[in-house]
């Protein structure tokens, strides 16, 4: 059984719509093992090439660095939403 | 570049169990603080109901950096954080796993009474306690560490570089409150816990990215670390008459 929702449709559509051509998926420790699932749907249904984010993510305040000078057109995070990050401190 | 976040939604079906509800009922508990992360954040309206039924008045809040009402995120540690303006008379968290419970532990540290914090675990079906038992022991380094601080020379502040925890220009603050110590500012992608030892000039660390490292990786911080809210108010922290001052 899955216990999380991939939304991999909803990536598959947002790629096709910004045509993103080198995507970044970044999953939380408890979803890596469907990194190869997630992986092998995107690139049947689309042209991008798929990269898989090895290293940690703790949150959305835990976004890889540098992505974009890689080229990166769309880095795809899961397991967590919108972070407002307060520019004051914690 | 462009960031898609995902939820990633539990997708089974989200209620309080047997246990839990007989917990509350049995405590006596009669308004509860209700949060979840965010894979259970927006399915909570059969526990809402659940609660409901029991009479049960329920409060929440959308704290500081979350983007919806009810959702808890593990730097959610500190009390003001949370937006809650109301007291209840225990936390109740749905969802797996202990690192975002905890947070609601921590942040009642400078609190002068604990409320219970009771975990519901859709996934395991199973209800958990936590209370000040869970972080004593790291209250009490945490507490060696705020001491040794105020009475440092030499401090080193930590920073990261990653945006969402990236908290350098509030360190320089330490400089005002503190004209008699000298601070050194280290920069890193992520804290190196294995780098710390090479800068032996240090006497205490500060740490300014995520608020859970100054807690959870205590041990990992050989000359002990402190976060720098606490930093910047180490007086009055030690002064109150709270939980961790009793530690």
């Amino acid at each position: 059984m899955v216990l999380y929702s991939t939304e991999v449709e909803k990536v598959i559509e947002r790629i096709k719509k910004s045509e993103a051509k080198l995507v970044c998926l970044q999953l939380p420790d408890g979803m890596k093992t469907y990194a190869k699932e997630i992986a092998d749907k995107i690139s049947q249904e689309t042209k991008a090439r798929v990269l898989i984010w090895l290293g940690s993510n703790f949150g959305s305040c835990d976004i890889p660095l540098g992505l974009s000078k890689m080229r990166v057109d769309l880095l795809v995070s899961w397991g967590h939403n919108f972070y407002h990050k307060k520019v004051e401190g914690w | 570049m462009e960031v898609m976040f995902l939820d990633a939604a539990y997708t089974g079906k989200v209620k309080l169990n047997q246990a839990t509800l007989d917990y509350i009922t049995k405590k006596k508990y009669r308004k509860i603080g209700l949060y979840a992360s965010v894979q259970f954040c927006n399915q909570l309206a059969e526990v809402e109901e659940q609660l409901h039924k029991l009479k049960l008045e329920l409060v929440t809040s959308q704290p500081d950096r979350t983007h919806v009402k009810g959702q808890l995120l593990g730097c959610d540690n500190y009390h003001n954080s949370l937006n809650l303006n109301q007291d209840v008379d225990c936390y109740l968290y749905v969802g797996d796993g202990r690192f975002h419970p905890l947070a609601l532990v921590y942040l009642q540290k400078d609190n002068p009474q604990l409320k219970e914090v009771i975990c519901n675990d859709p996934i395991s079906n199973k209800m958990t306690l936590m209370g000040v038992k869970d972080i004593e022991t790291i209250l009490k380094k945490y507490r060696g560490s705020l001491i040794k601080f105020l009475s440092a020379d030499i401090i080193g502040v930590i920073s990261t570089i990653k945006p969402g925890q990236e908290q350098l220009r509030p360190s320089f603050q330490l400089e005002k409150k503190y004209p008699g110590k000298k601070f050194y500012y280290f920069i890193d992608n992520t804290v190196s816990f294995d780098n710390l030892e090479n800068f032996n000039f240090i006497e205490v660390w500060v740490n300014t990215a995520c608020p859970r490292i100054g807690f959870d990786d205590q041990e990992k911080f050989l000359l002990g670390v402190i976060n720098l809210n606490d930093a910047l108010e180490a007086k009055e922290i030690l002064s109150q008459d709270s939980l961790f001052n009793r530690q």
